[in-house]
C-alpha cells in the first residue's frame, strides 16, 4: 500500500507541471526523441532533460538511448493508476452508476449486432 | 430530501429507455455492473413488484463473501419509469436486521427514475437516501476502500505484465 502511495505521489508531482503535461500529451501519440519533445518548447535542453527525468522517475514514461538519440515513450500503467485514484475518490454510488452506463453502452452495441 | 443525507446522481445516457430499464432491473444484467471490480455478484434475486425480494451476494478474489446477503425489499416499480427499493425492509415489508459491519450495516433506500430524453436517449436519476450523515459517509467511503483494492490490483496486474514482457 505504501509503495502504491509513493508511486501515486510521484505521478501527481510529475503531472503538476504544464510543460510535463505537454510532453505527456505528445507522447500519447507515440514515442518521441528528446529533441522532438524539446522542439515546440521555449526552454533550454537541460531544462527539458530535467522535466523528462522527473517524468521518468515517476514511472509515467520510459526512455532508451540508442547511439546519441534518446527516445521516450509513455508507460500507461502509472497514468491509469493516477486516473483510477481520482475516479475512486467519488462515492461508490457514483462509481456504480459509471459501471452501469458502461454496461448499457455494451448492451446497446450487442443489440445493434443482432 | 437533504443534501447532507443523500447521494444524488443525474445523468443522460445515450441509449433508449427500454434498454436502460432492462439493464437496471434484470438480475442477469444487474450482476454485470453492480459490484465494484474485482468483486462480483455471484447471486442476484430481484422480484420486480412492491414487496418483492432484492438480494445480492457479492464475492471477491480476496475471499470476501457477503454470504447469501441480507434480502432487501422492492418498494415501487413502474415499468420504464421508476424502480425503488430499500435495505431497511426485507421481502414482504418485514423490518430487516442490519449486519454488524460492512456494506449491509446501514439501511438505505434507493429511488431510481427514468425518462425518455428524446433522440434515443434516457435521462435518469438515482438517489440514495440514508438515515443519518454517518450512514451516508459510510456509503461514500465504500467507494474509497474498494477503490484502493482496485488500484492495488491493477498495479499488480501491470507489474506481472511488465515482468512477462521483460
Amino acid at each position: 500500500m505504501l509503495k502504491d502511495s509513493t508511486r501515486l505521489d510521484r505521478a501527481f508531482q510529475a503531472l503538476a507541471d504544464p510543460a510535463r503535461r505537454g510532453m505527456l500529451s505528445r507522447l500519447a501519440h507515440g514515442p518521441a526523441t528528446v529533441s522532438e519533445l524539446a522542439q515546440p518548447l521555449e526552454m533550454s535542453l537541460p531544462a527539458v532533460m530535467q522535466h523528462l527525468k522527473a517524468l521518468e522517475e515517476s514511472g509515467l514514461i520510459r526512455s532508451e538511448k540508442k547511439g546519441r538519440v534518446r527516445t521516450c515513450r509513455l508507460q500507461p500503467g502509472v497514468l491509469a493508476s493516477a486516473e483510477q485514484w481520482l475516479v475512486d475518490r467519488r462515492s461508490e454510488w457514483e462509481v456504480r452508476h459509471d459501471r452501469f452506463e458502461e454496461y448499457v453502452m455494451e448492451l446497446k452495441d450487442k443489440e445493434k449486432d443482432k | 430530501m437533504t443534501d447532507k443525507l443523500d447521494l444524488v446522481l443525474e445523468r443522460t445516457i445515450d441509449a433508449p429507455v427500454e434498454l436502460v430499464w432492462k439493464a437496471y432491473t434484470n438480475p442477469e444484467h444487474l450482476k454485470r455492473w453492480f459490484a465494484p471490480r474485482p468483486y462480483e455478484i455471484s447471486e442476484c434475486e430481484l422480484d420486480l413488484r412492491p414487496g418483492g425480494i432484492f438480494r445480492i451476494r457479492m464475492v471477491g478474489p480476496d475471499g470476501f463473501d457477503t454470504g447469501h446477503g441480507n434480502a432487501g425489499c422492492v418498494l415501487e416499480v413502474e415499468d420504464g419509469k421508476i424502480f425503488s427499493w430499500t435495505s431497511a425492509l426485507g421481502p414482504g415489508y418485514r423490518p430487516a436486521e442490519m449486519a454488524a459491519t460492512g456494506c449491509e450495516s446501514f439501511p438505505m433506500t434507493a429511488i431510481v427514475t427514468f425518462e425518455d430524453a428524446g433522440n434515443g436517449k434516457t435521462a435518469y436519476k438515482a438517489v440514495a437516501l440514508h438515515a443519518n450523515e454517518a450512514d451516508r459517509e459510510k456509503h461514500e467511503q465504500m467507494g474509497f476502500h474498494d477503490g484502493w483494492g482496485t488500484v492495488a490490483g491493477q498495479l499488480e496486474e501491470y507489474a506481472q505484465q511488465l515482468a512477462a514482457e521483460a
